[in-house]
């Protein structure tokens, strides 16, 4: 019954929501949600990526050019919320992977031996500025880049979360 | 009048298969605590259908959303018991199996959690959940429907939207000339790489092939005419203008086997949305203007399009993607300078280019869906009375 009334009260406030206020939304911060098999679950925001070690990747966007990213590692932000990296990651942890989501809904993974520096020399990062300039608004305020990887797909626009999860 | 329930009445028994093609996938979502058996479909067809769910009697589920138009309404927007009308377009329910986000706006993270929106909205059925369980369980037909489903008579909100929630499940369409087309193995592996080029060499050359220059074992198993192929070809294509590549990229966002990807855009309707769709949840600028990508799946039979249902044609459709495109701030990354012509901002097709698309569209509509007895209401050809 709980769950029902529940239901029904995010129905009643959907309801409120109406399509008309849009003028009357309030614009909030955006931010990055790191979530499920961490310790420490938080949010992200533009601010808080300066009390990482700032890290640049270059590569190839669609359109075929360099260009220099500049953000900060998935893997120290991830030791910051208590995910099993590093020396931790090892036996089942093996088996968990991150989920990216983007405000289109796009998703994709990485495992996190992906991300770990102690597996790979390869940079994940979270950047927030392109060739010294922050992100456009369609790719921003924060996106992945993955160094090196062929494909762009997984360098994923306008990310809002990471989940943490295990394979089951 | 017939007799309320008899023993007649053959409430089917056991766990619901679900029966798609594997290209389909199987990232399915079932709430846990309310797996599909055939007796909750079977109670589920019927609320589905059931005007006393609304606050005078006068509407069902399937008032809004119809079989015959893949069950959506043909309106722009719906009118309600109250007599307003819904704020956005009634959306087609089709292989919602797969679906994570429910409404234009993605909202709702669950069938069950949706099904109650419509049904408690004053501007649309207008009924709380908890009168609706009251009328239904003054009737003598559904008590004794529920107890066959949940082991008691009692009617509850929550067994209504979750009843609801897996007869929506079960309309699954996959029966399109365009599934023949897929069901060739080495088609669906074409289909997933879109962007491979081989793939695209490999249409271009069944296309020469349907030109005439040979019949061979593809053109068989594709079954689609030259006109339909090329209409794919430019659909699964992204335009290069200074490559000489032509095509509309519709699979960026419209792709796969289901012609669906869970994803929400702004795809440049107006410079400034009168609606602002996601943004009204998220309070992000990013998500101004920004909705579903809805599935293309019998998207011949779900006019007018958009949420708010202003294009009553493909062709109008079309023609904005081609020519009409405003550039607000949050447009879609995908849909910026996506063009045939140097630094253009809409895709700038050519007329047959347009026809050929549409005609690969119509490819995707499931005439067996539409006229599935399983999905039908029920009670326009019951022998019993709901009374």
């Amino acid at each position: 019954m709980r769950k029902y009334l529940f239901i029904a009260l995010i129905g009643l406030f959907q309801m409120a929501v109406s399509p008309d206020a849009a003028s009357a939304q309030a614009l909030t911060e955006p931010g990055v949600k790191i979530t499920g098999e961490v310790t420490a679950a938080q949010t992200i925001h533009a601010a808080d990526l300066k009390q990482f070690k700032q890290v640049t990747v270059i590569r190839k966007d669609r359109d075929g050019k360099d260009h220099t990213y500049s953000g900060v590692k998935l893997f120290d932000l991830l030791l910051k919320a208590g995910v099993t990296l590093g020396k931790d990651l090892r036996g089942e942890n093996l088996t968990k992977f991150a989920l990216i989501e983007a405000s289109d809904g796009y998703q994709v993974i990485f495992t996190l031996a992906e991300l770990d520096s102690e597996f790979t020399d390869r940079a994940i990062i979270l950047a927030d500025r392109v060739d010294n300039q922050l992100l456009p608004v369609a790719d921003g305020p924060f996106r992945i880049i993955v160094q090196d990887e062929k494909k762009p797909a997984r360098c994923i626009k306008q990310v809002t979360a990471i989940k943490i999860a295990f394979a089951k | 009048m017939l007799s309320s329930w008899t023993d007649d009445d053959e409430v089917p028994k056991g766990e619901y298969k679900f029966v798609y093609p594997a290209y389909f996938g199987n990232r399915i979502q079932q709430a846990e605590d309310n797996p599909a058996t055939n007796a909750g479909v079977y109670l589920g067809r019927r609320l589905f259908y059931e005007a006393r769910l609304s606050a005078n009697n006068s509407l069902s589920c399937g008032s809004c959303h119809m079989q015959e138009k893949a069950f959506t309404d043909g309106q722009k927007l719906s009118r309600g018991v109250d007599g307003t009308f819904s704020d956005r377009n009634a959306m087609a329910l089709v292989n919602l199996l797969w679906a994570r986000k429910l409404f234009w706006d993605g909202r709702s993270a669950s069938l069950e959690g949706q099904a109650s929106v419509p049904m408690i909205n004053p501007h649309e059925m207008g009924q709380s959940l908890s009168a609706s369980a009251k009328k239904l369980q003054e009737t003598s037909y559904y008590p004794q429907l529920f107890k066959q489903v949940y082991g008691d008579e009692q009617v509850t909100g929550k067994r209504i939207v979750m009843a609801l929630a897996q007869f929506e499940r079960t309309l699954i369409s996959a029966n399109s000339r365009y599934d023949r087309y897929l069901e060739s193995v080495e088609n669906v592996e074409n289909v997933k790489n879109i962007e491979n080029s081989k793939r695209i060499d490999k249409i271009k050359s069944i296309e020469r092939v349907n030109n005439g220059d040979n019949v061979d074992k593809i053109i068989k198993n594709a079954n689609l005419s030259a006109e339909e192929m090329r209409g794919m070809l430019l659909f699964n294509t992204a335009p290069d203008p200074e490559k000489g590549i032509r095509g509309a990229n519709c699979a960026h966002c419209h792709g796969g086997p289901k012609n669906y990807l869970e994803l929400f855009h702004n795809n440049g309707l107006d410079l400034r949305s009168k609606d602002a769709g996601i943004a009204l949840l998220t309070g992000q600028k990013t998500d101004h203007g920004r909705f579903k990508v809805p599935t293309l799946r019998n998207i011949e039979l779900t006019a007018p399009y958009m949420h708010d249902g202003r294009f009553n044609t493909l062709e109008e459709v079309i023609e904005h993607y081609s020519e009409h495109m405003e550039q607000p701030e949050s447009l879609s990354a995908f849909l910026q300078h996506e063009s045939n012509i140097k630094g253009g901002t809409s895709l700038k097709l050519r007329s047959n280019e347009k026809k050929e698309l549409i005609a690969f569209l119509k490819t995707l509509t499931d005439s067996t869906f539409i006229a599935d007895p399983r999905f039908s209401n029920p009670f326009l050809t019951a022998k019993t009375s709901t009374k």
